[in-house]
């Protein structure tokens, strides 16, 4: 388990770390936490000819809420921010609290406190939690290289197990995660074998009741298909109804109902798949609707 | 805690300190000049003709020394056989594959290099070309030799048949029949530190060699035999080792082609097995499909037993072929069961060689009588705990022979269970289970598990040196992986000898120092090798009487030992002082026979009725390993056993797909119970000491792996109210949504 050779290069600047990855873009990998990239090379699964590592760029560490825009602004995430930082919520209101929920699933702590969230959107692992949330909460993720930067959202990023949009010479720079309303529930919750194992299967939620009435949900679901999917036709049977058992029952199995294509797995079929599936949506929306009782309408 | 009059007590390990600090040092961390280091070409199928090895582009790698196969060599050294001789013909095993694999991980080439990267470098420019054959992966399949591993030969390298046919109409005559079959999946050893090995040749003609090994001398004899060397021309070293669990006491092909290549080379080679080889190509444990059929009376008492029991054995049956017979010898379990039957065949397959895994065959067995035991317990409509103490072997019948060739020691079943029960408040959590059916609630079953094992086999060597300055030297033949003999060693001879422990210092592991010794396997160490040092130590002490007496001129008798000195004719001696002019030595042999440890675990769980998750709420475990040295390891050693239980319960499977590709690469697919996952567990022990040894011990440290997964995978079914028979260990979400459903 050693890799196969490699050069490496370490810049210090963002501008030369994008002419690096100019150079040869092809064979060339972004070295950020490492807790992917090292195994698959290690096991020579991945031969990068080269690798950039972007660890001595200070500007990469920068973590922000900006609330100056509309729509309630975003918290925006560099490429070096580790998973660790997650782990005690970074604003005060509920993506904060989700975001926090989210990230003691992630591995164990060794792995957190280098692993960077911005590397676990790239490696692209189909039930990955971070990938997860950002499908779920309709994250856009801001991509530069050389010639310029532009911006995706997760859905487009994200178009397969271990497959992005990301092109060759391109960075991925920022996440931005848009802020919740303060009405917000949220949940996280999966499936999974041993505290270090990744996820059979998760679901992430987002949800806003106002008068008693949903106003806005997000339902993401992981483990159901090659890459995290937005639950739509879900989060359409909640809005503009009380989120009741019987409701979000019925929400949950249009969700798991999306079963298609799930990423292979020796210990479980699609059947229980399918079924497991509609108990973690069922489970994520009475926990993000009793989370609104315990956080948000707490006196 | 220790009774008084026992030696030792729960003393901290003095070896933890610098194992714990990074001060530990291993094969892969000794620094021998010039040494370089192997990687192995290996067959990427399970089964397949091999037509070539290409290694000329491997041997342009800069920095690539030498590269072979079979081909390259004018003679190819074969694999020994473990324990069983009459495997070997026929199914001759080379150290690199010469026209055949047999299993996907089989060495085919080895290249050295100056470092690791630069072999791996080598190794991937090999070419190897195979024309792939069927992969036969159940040994009841294989057993139909329709795929033959060896043409003209029968996959069943092995057949056992172990105690007297059953009365066919006990079957006729009997109240309730039931039977089962179950499958305990391979599995690997997972070891924290995987093999290794580092061969340096010596001027003469000799090597010396630094293994993770269990048995340096039987490697010693190995290696010497396969290379055509004097005994003496190899010495054998085992420095720090990190855990071996069954794995490490073979003569593995890996270490028969690095002693080649460093004596091709004459410099030194090392190979260090990394995670992803030992997942992929490294031994595997267990590995058996069972049926097994049991009858019993209207009241309870079992009246016969039967079972059949296939294992697969690997692609070459060299270690692991004796497995099956030891879980035949075992299906009485703790039962005074009539008649018992058993059918144990070692069936060649197309899967990594099968050897020792901790327990050994023992875990085998308990999960298949045990699970069997509870089926009937359902057809009966008794309590579990009841139908057991219904049949035990009573403390007044041992020694016992089973009926399959067995002779238990001593044991007092019941007692155990009983222990356990309370201990784990049996009847209170029958009430919460019955105030949850009723009431509703997560189902909640709980599971027993009774077991008697074996421990021990073969003789061992011991000797003890007293010093001038004080100290002690003890010598023993065993060979530690992890076990704590430095601290459980030193505590035998000082309480003997009423001296501080801390004057003790051991010495095993080097061929060159011990000039005899078997290991450290089959929980045998304590019970063999402690013995020996105990009666080095009583040798000793005689020795020292006669000193006194001479020097005093009086009679041998009346010299008197005490607290590490010997009162003669109103005169004081200390050991030290005796040793002054001359050495004052011993060495013994002890040769027990084997023994019977047994005990009692009890699982209480909770199943996740809509996700089929299992939360193990408490798990008791109460072991007899006769006199226990030291609790806190011995403790230790539990606790341990009963994480790789509960892995076995829940998580571990080889996972490998239809042509035999092993699939788990890394340790996120081979899944290991983790702190996390541990339940609360309680340990107690009760005490039947050994009564064939003066110290009194029996085997300890293989418990847990054995009473942990019958008692588990029972609970589970008691808290789905199903037969334990429908499940399948690993107990996945899956496996138990689907058997509640």
């Amino acid at each position: 388990m050693k890799p196969a050779p490699f050069d490496y290069a370490a810049p210090a600047t963002r501008q030369e770390v994008l002419e690096a990855l100019a150079v040869a873009p092809d064979g060339t990998r972004v070295l950020a936490g490492g807790q992917s990239l090292v195994l698959e090379m290690n096991q020579r699964a991945a031969r990068p000819h080269r690798l950039v590592d972007i660890n001595n760029v200070a500007d990469f560490d920068r973590l922000e809420v900006d609330r100056a825009e509309q729509d309630g602004g975003w918290l925006r995430v560099g490429a070096l921010v580790r998973h660790r930082a997650f782990e005690q919520p970074v604003e005060s209101g509920p993506l904060g609290r989700l975001l926090a929920r989210t990230a003691h699933f992630i591995a164990h702590p060794p792995v957190r406190s280098r692993g960077t969230l911005l590397g676990s959107l790239a490696y692209a692992h189909p039930t990955g939690e971070w990938p997860t949330l950002a499908v779920t909460l309709g994250a856009e993720l801001v991509l530069a290289s050389a010639d310029g930067t532009r911006t995706l959202d997760a859905e487009s990023f994200l178009i397969g197990p271990f497959t992005t949009a990301l092109r060759p010479g391109e960075l991925l720079e920022e996440a931005r995660f848009p802020l919740l309303r303060p009405t917000t529930g949220t949940a996280f919750v999966e499936l999974r074998r041993t505290a270090a194992s990744f996820a059979h299967l998760s679901a992430a939620t987002a949800l806003s009741v106002e008068d008693g009435i949903v106003v806005d949900v997000r339902l993401g679901m992981a483990g159901i298909a090659p890459q995290p999917v937005r639950a739509r036709d879900a989060e359409h049977r909640l809005v503009g109804r009380p989120p009741t058992d019987s409701v979000i029952a019925e929400a949950a199995t249009v969700a798991a109902a999306g079963v298609t294509d799930p990423p292979p797995d020796p210990h479980s079929g699609s059947a229980y798949r399918r079924h497991a599936a509609t108990v973690l949506a069922e489970r994520a929306l009475v926990k993000a609707r009793q989370d609104i009782s315990e956080e948000v309408e707490r006196p | 805690m220790a009774e008084p009059g026992t030696p030792g007590g729960s003393v901290t390990r003095v070896e933890d300190g610098p194992l714990v600090s990074g001060h530990g040092c291993f094969v892969a961390d000794l620094r021998v000049p010039g040494c370089t280091e192997a990687a192995f070409v290996r067959s990427d199928t399970a089964h397949g003709r091999l037509r070539a090895v290409d290694l000329g582009v491997s041997r342009q790698v800069p920095g690539v020394l030498g590269a072979w196969s079979a081909g390259d060599l004018e003679e190819i050294p074969l694999v020994p056989v473990l324990m069983d001789p009459d495997v070997d013909g026929g199914r001759p095993w080379p150290a690199l594959a010469v026209d055949r694999v047999r299993y996907s991980g089989e060495p085919v080439a080895v290249v050295v290099a100056e470092d690791r990267y630069l072999a791996e470098d080598g190794r991937d420019a090999a070419r190897v070309t195979l024309d792939p054959l069927p992969a036969v992966l159940d040994p009841q399949v294989a057993a139909r030799d329709e795929v033959l591993l060896y043409p003209g030969r029968s996959n069943v390298a092995v057949e056992t048949t172990l105690g007297d046919p059953i009365d066919a109409g006990v079957w006729e005559r009997a109240a309730v029949v039931v039977e089962a079959r179950y499958r305990y999946p391979l599995l690997c050893h997972t070891s924290m530190e995987a093999r290794a090995i580092l061969v340096r040749p010596d001027t003469g003609g000799g090597i010396t060699v630094w293994c993770s090994h269990q048995a340096p001398h039987r490697l010693r004899g190995d290696l010497a035999d396969a290379l055509g060397l004097e005994a003496d021309k190899v010495r054998v070293v085992v420095p720090d080792v990190g855990g071996a669990f069954g794995g490490k006491s073979e003569t593995w092909p890996e270490y028969l082609a690095v002693a080649l290549a460093a004596l091709r080379l004459d410099r030194p080679v090392r190979w260090v097995e990394d995670r992803k080889e030992a997942l992929t190509a490294g031994p595997r444990g267990r590995g058996q499909s069972q049926w097994v059929r049991l009858a019993s009376d209207a009241g309870g008492h079992l009246l016969a037993l039967e079972m059949q029991t296939d294992a697969a054995v690997g692609g070459y049956p060299h270690t692991g072929s004796f497995l099956p017979e030891v879980t035949g010898r075992m299906a009485a379990g703790t039962y005074a069961i009539p008649q018992v039957c058993v059918r144990a065949r070692a069936v060649v397959t197309t899967t990594p060689p099968l050897c020792p895994y901790r327990g050994a065959g023992r875990p085998e067995a308990a999960y298949a009588v045990e699970c069997t035991v509870d089926l009937m317990a359902r057809r009966l409509g008794m309590d579990p705990a009841q139908l057991r103490r219904l049949n035990f072997v009573r403390p007044e019948a041992f020694p016992f022979d089973t009926p399959t060739g067995f002779r238990y020691d001593s044991g007092d079943y019941a007692a155990a269970l009983d222990l356990a029960l309370r201990t784990v408040g049996y009847a209170d959590w029958r009430s919460e289970q019955a105030r949850r059916r009723a009431h509703g609630g997560t189902p909640l079953g709980l599971g027993i598990c009774t077991y008697v094992e074996r421990s021990g086999a073969g003789g061992e060597y011991g000797a003890l040196e007293a010093h001038a300055d004080g100290s002690f030297t003890a010598t023993s033949g065993c060979c530690s992986t992890g076990q704590g003999h430095a601290t459980t060693f030193a505590q035998v001879v000082a309480s003997e000898l009423g001296v501080d422990r801390r004057r003790v210092r051991l010495i095993e592991a080097d061929t060159a120092v011990v000039p005899d010794g078997v290991g450290s396997f089959a929980s045998r160490s304590m019970q063999s090798g402690g013995e020996a040092l105990l009666r080095a130590a009583r040798d000793l002490v005689s020795e020292a009487r006669e000193r006194a007496a001479a020097r005093t001129g009086v009679r041998v008798d009346t010299a008197s030992f005490e607290r590490g000195a010997v009162r003669a004719n109103g005169s004081t001696f200390t050991l030290a002082e005796l040793a002054a002019d001359r050495p004052l030595r011993s060495e013994a042999r002890a040769e027990p026979p084997q023994a019977f440890p047994f005990g009692a675990y009890v699982a209480v769980v909770e199943v996740d009725p809509e996700l089929g998750t299992v939360h193990v709420v408490r798990l008791v475990a109460v072991d007899d390993y006769g006199t226990v040295v030291n609790p806190l390891v011995v403790r230790g050693q539990t606790y341990g056993s009963i994480a790789q239980g509960l892995g076995q319960a829940l998580y571990e499977a080889d996972v490998h797909d239809e042509e035999g590709v092993p699939r788990a690469v890394s340790l996120l697919d081979y899944l290991l119970p983790t702190l996390s996952e541990m339940p609360e567990v309680a340990m107690d022990e009760t005490c039947t000491p050994n009564p064939n040894t003066l110290l009194g011990a029996k085997g300890a440290g293989e418990a847990g792996c054995i009473g942990t997964p019958p008692a588990v995978v029972n609970a589970v079914a008691d808290a789905l109210r199903i037969d334990p028979t429908v499940l399948a260990i690993p107990l996945t979400p899956r496996v138990c949504w689907e058997a509640g459903r």
